[in-house]
């Protein structure tokens, strides 16, 4: 079992091995113009780390699902191709003064580790499902955090900064909210999914069953409204519905929760002038192409630069007097930058391997043992699967652009990490289910 | 000259990427579809009931640790010969609980026992939903519900 597993995770990890290192030559010759392989270092080390992560994995008798390794090193590769070939002062000189390719290549590897780490490590969960409400509770105090002591960075108050250290703590929210609502929902699956209350028309179920969850639920709302990060809000309450559908299987939970959210985005849209400015972007960019609209446009010309088949690694992206024309095309619109130089098809197959990722999320939460385990996964994977529809549909003018990272491409730190954790798990609880008797 | 050939050359190289990269795409869907077949294979043959218990732990060896035990939708649990699942343990009553499957869950009934029958470390006073997972404690006795 063990070695075939191996086998196939080697298998598939092969021809991204290959892959990524042609896509950093192929770039750098579109740029440069001339015959030449340009600076290997990076694709190098992304070699020795990805294969390091196998060989540590199989290494130390890990057994979890063999796909979700070599899908996320074909997401990151082509992150880390695209970033290398940006100006690589777009996301402003970090505190080493590295450049955009090399820090991203840092917290890849340190990605790595935290995955290796959370698969190897995380033997007994039991410090995760008995402690929800503890889970909850630091999920909470990290919110107010973030309020009180945060820096805001683009209108929105999102980053909390130890020294020179940034982090988001959104991202490790969104997987203590996950663990909360998995401990809950195993817990009390079987009262909320038989309907005993009636109001009106509505069957309900026990309140003294859903009020702590509601109430938690609806603090991190309210606190992650007023931080105006309204990607991330709408991300919480996507994993949140998913997660209570999963549980129960009622779809009147679904429904109410669309009615819930669509009353609240009106009520955000009168209420909040950025949101305004967001929607109005979104319906009509023409109305205000030099500001509001301008990242859209640029965004949409990219998709068409790009066409079917692409510009070429290194070709497309015309620099505006040595800038990009989407000032954010390493996180928010790095799908845009992937239209562009990859075209339909390198963008489609980015999208296919994000849609592999969560088809093997689910599997892993179909094959786990217990609930808590179950519920963990579908949550986790929920978190990237939605992160990545909204982004996407953000890029592609689908819906208004709500900033968030697309996990594994993005440039940052914070996203990676979080990203890395999450597949940790998966690797951890498909691991316990192949190991049960 | 030199630099058509070259333009060609890289041209050529970049379809070849787009193609890896299908092919890469080619090579995870295959590879899916093999362990979907060998999934479903495997799931016809240990998911037949509703459950099991797991013995996780049994001081006097009745019933073995490590057992998995079948249950049915109605599953008594004591130390009379005649109950389901027979456990033998000083402090188990003859009629300890019942285990009863209900529309979408497995409940959990105390039955008038001396010593308790206990849930995750809790004991429990009416009937109760128990999720996949849980461990059901009665004596010394230690059993996991699982799928």
């Amino acid at each position: 079992m063990g070695g075939s597993l191996r086998w196939t995770e080697f298998r598939l990890l092969l021809p991204v091995l290959l892959l990524v290192p042609l896509g950093f030559v192929l770039a750098h010759i579109g740029q440069v113009g001339l015959a030449e392989t340009g600076p290997l270092a990076i694709p190098l080390a992304y070699l020795g780390l990805v294969l390091a992560a196998h060989l540590l994995l199989r290494g130390l008798g890990q057994r979890g699902d063999p796909f979700l390794l070599p899908i996320v090193a074909a997401m990151g590769g082509i992150g880390l191709i695209i970033l290398g070939r940006l100006p690589q002062d777009l996301a402003g000189l970090d505190a080493l003064g590295l450049g955009m390719a090399p820090t991203q290549l840092l917290w890849f590897g340190l990605g790595l580790v935290v995955m290796v780490g959370v698969a190897v490590g995380l033997r007994d969960d039991g410090f995760l499902r008995h402690y929800k409400y503890s889970w909850g509770l630091f999920g909470a105090v990290l919110l107010v955090a973030t309020l009180i002591i945060g820096s805001e960075v683009n209108g929105a108050r999102l980053w909390i900064f130890v020294g020179p250290i940034g982090f988001q703590p959104s991202e490790l929210i969104k997987i203590v909210l996950a663990i909360f609502l998995a401990g809950y929902l195993a817990e009390t699956r079987a009262v909320l999914s038989q309907a005993t209350v009636k109001i009106g028309p509505l069957k309900v179920p026990p309140l003294p069953y859903l009020l702590p969850m509601l109430v938690i639920f609806g603090f991190v709302m309210a606190v992650v409204v007023v931080s105006r990060d309204l990607g991330t809000a709408l991300l919480f309450f996507g994993v949140f519905l998913t997660m209570l559908f999963v549980a129960t299987g009622r779809r009147s939970y679904v429904l109410f929760g669309f009615l819930l959210f669509f009353g609240g985005s009106v009520l955000a849209y009168f209420l909040f002038a950025h949101v305004r400015v967001r929607v109005d972007a979104w319906l009509n960019p023409w109305a205000d192409p030099a500001d509001g609209g301008y990242q859209i446009i640029q965004a949409l010309y990219a998709f068409a630069r790009g066409g079917v088949f692409g510009e070429g690694l290194g070709q497309g992206i015309p620099l505006i007097n040595g800038h990009t024309p989407v000032p954010a095309m390493h996180n928010d619109f790095i799908f845009a930058a992937v239209g562009e130089d990859l075209g339909f098809i390198g963008a489609s197959a980015v999208l296919a391997l994000a849609a592999l990722l969560v088809f093997r999320g689910l599997r892993v939460a179909i094959g786990a043992g217990d609930d808590f385990r179950a519920l963990l996964a579908v949550g986790l994977t929920a978190s990237l699967g939605l992160q990545i529809l909204i982004i996407t549909a953000g890029n592609l003018k689908l819906i208004p652009l709500t900033g968030v990272t697309f996990p594994f491409l993005s440039y940052g730190g914070s996203s990676l990490l979080a990203s890395f954790a999450i597949v940790g798990v998966l690797l951890a609880i498909s691991h316990r289910s192949s190991s049960t008797p | 000259m030199t630099n058509d050939i070259l333009r060609i050359l890289l041209l050529a190289l970049q379809f070849g990427f787009l193609a890896l990269l299908v092919g890469l795409l080619w090579n995870f869907s295959r590879t899916l579809r093999s362990d979907l077949g060998a999934a479903s294979a495997a799931e016809a043959t240990t998911r037949e009931g509703i459950g099991r218990l797991i013995v996780v732990e049994s001081p006097a060896g009745e019933p073995p640790e490590g057992r998995t035990l079948a249950i049915g939708p109605i599953t008594s649990l004591g130390r009379n010969v005649n109950a389901t699942v027979y456990v033998e343990d000083d402090f188990v009553s003859a009629q300890q609980a019942l285990l009863t499957f209900r529309g979408h869950a497995w409940y959990l009934e105390d039955q008038g026992s001396t010593n308790g029958t206990w849930v995750n470390g809790h004991r429990i006073e009416r009937p109760v939903a128990l999720s996949f997972g849980d461990e059901i404690s009665l004596g010394k006795v230690r059993l996991r519900l699982e799928r």
